[in-house]
């Protein structure tokens, strides 16, 4: 395939995530620790649990994202 | 390996159960024959293949443990060839090489043995009965679907005292990536879904050799662990490296949150000191022998001129010495 696609534009944005994960580190530290601490407790882990952390890591990342489009 | 994940309630896992016939048909063939003709395709193939690189050579080192010349070998799913270049022409004369990518064998490595190449299914061999002195197989058959039916047909295109020495990933491999997609799963979705293929526990390697035929069992356990930067980076190897998944209930798509989240989770439970992360191969060996009158068989019972009573006298014997 050649050309610009779905596919090779995907691929280009995922090839930025290492770096845009570097930039927010400590949400994603959170996050983790958030969702290994449900592994250890009596409780089991269901859905949106850690949501608040993630959404901080969320908007973290898209705004570096933002970033470094420009 | 850290004791706590393992005790990690709501994780499960899927072992591969050769009890039913239902489970046979796992993988999808032609998917993993055109992930294997994409990957060895690459312009930079070469940089995936480190894995298969050391698996190759431990694998060789096993061959040359026998003591013997192999005239005729063979090499099943042997992908670019990566055992091949750790041989020499005294251990092995002749190689055939088999595997179901065409592409691979076209861009195989180069070695001073003599191959022919074969594209051909680890399934359905083409081979007639007692052919081979020597097969081999590294990193290939946790993609098969009736590997005791596979195991079989190589138990009967090997020879008489004809030696199988192969190499498959199974047991905890890429454990890592497997909770970490799984808790993402669960805390961002609601569920989970298999992203990690099934694989053979070692305790049932032992049966399946059995089963097929082979005595003189030798089957042990490694296990290779890789840094990565991170998930990403282990997943994008894992796809250079023709490893993809192609189980037929593999989840197509992988959502970006998912990604995000398990990403964070891989690095926080995982994570090296230095900010890398680590990825578990566990890379089970194994060695079976096609019977042959001149191997040595189990003593007759009641042939037995020593008894377990004289077991005490061993100090008494050894002074009288």
């Amino acid at each position: 395939m050649s050309g610009s696609n779905v596919w090779t534009r995907s691929r280009a944005r995922m090839r930025l995530f290492p770096e845009l994960m570097a930039q927010c580190s400590g949400e994603a530290t959170a996050y983790g620790k958030c969702v290994a601490a449900t592994t250890t407790g009596k409780q089991e882990l269901t859905r949106n649990m850690c949501v608040k952390e993630f959404e901080a890591l969320k908007s973290c990342f898209q705004s570096a994202a933002k970033k470094a489009v420009k | 390996m850290n004791v706590s994940v393992k005790s990690l309630r709501g994780v499960s896992r899927t072992w591969r159960s050769f009890s039913s016939r239902q489970g046979m048909n796992v993988f999808d063939r032609s998917m993993k024959r055109r992930q294997k003709d994409w990957a060895s395709s690459l312009l930079d193939s070469s940089k995936y293949d480190y894995l298969r690189e050391e698996v190759g050579s431990r694998v060789a080192d096993r061959v040359y443990d026998v003591a013997r010349t192999f005239p005729l070998a063979l090499d099943v799913g042997c992908g670019r060839s990566h055992i091949a270049e750790h041989l020499s022409k005294e251990v092995v004369e002749r190689l055939f090489l088999t595997d179901i990518s065409s592409s691979s064998l076209r861009n195989r490595k180069t070695s001073d043995i003599p191959a022919q190449c074969v594209m051909a299914d680890e399934e359905f061999l083409p081979f007639k009965e007692n052919t081979f002195d020597l097969v081999l197989s590294s990193l290939s058959m946790h993609w098969i679907n009736d590997l005791p039916g596979a195991l079989r047909q190589i138990h009967q295109v090997l020879k008489p005292d004809g030696v199988f020495i192969g190499a498959m990933v199974g047991g905890e491999t890429l454990y890592e990536l497997r909770c970490s997609l799984q808790l993402a799963e669960l805390e961002r979705e609601g569920g989970f879904a298999p992203h990690i293929s099934p694989y053979t526990a070692v305790t049932d390697l032992g049966n399946l050799l059995g089963q097929a035929g082979f005595n003189m069992l030798t089957v042990d356990i490694d296990e290779v662990q890789v840094n990565y930067p991170g998930m990403l980076e282990v997943m994008r190897d894992l796809q250079g490296m023709g490893e993809s998944n192609c189980a037929w209930n593999r989840k197509l798509l992988l959502q970006r949150d998912t990604m995000l989240a398990a990403a964070a989770i891989y690095k926080e439970m995982y994570g090296n000191e230095d900010g890398s992360v680590p990825a578990t191969f566990q890379i089970l060996y194994m060695i079976g022998w096609k019977p042959h009158d001149s191997q040595a068989k189990p003593a007759k019972r009641g042939s037995a001129n020593v008894s377990f009573a004289d077991l005490s006298k061993i100090g008494k014997l050894q002074s009288d010495q």
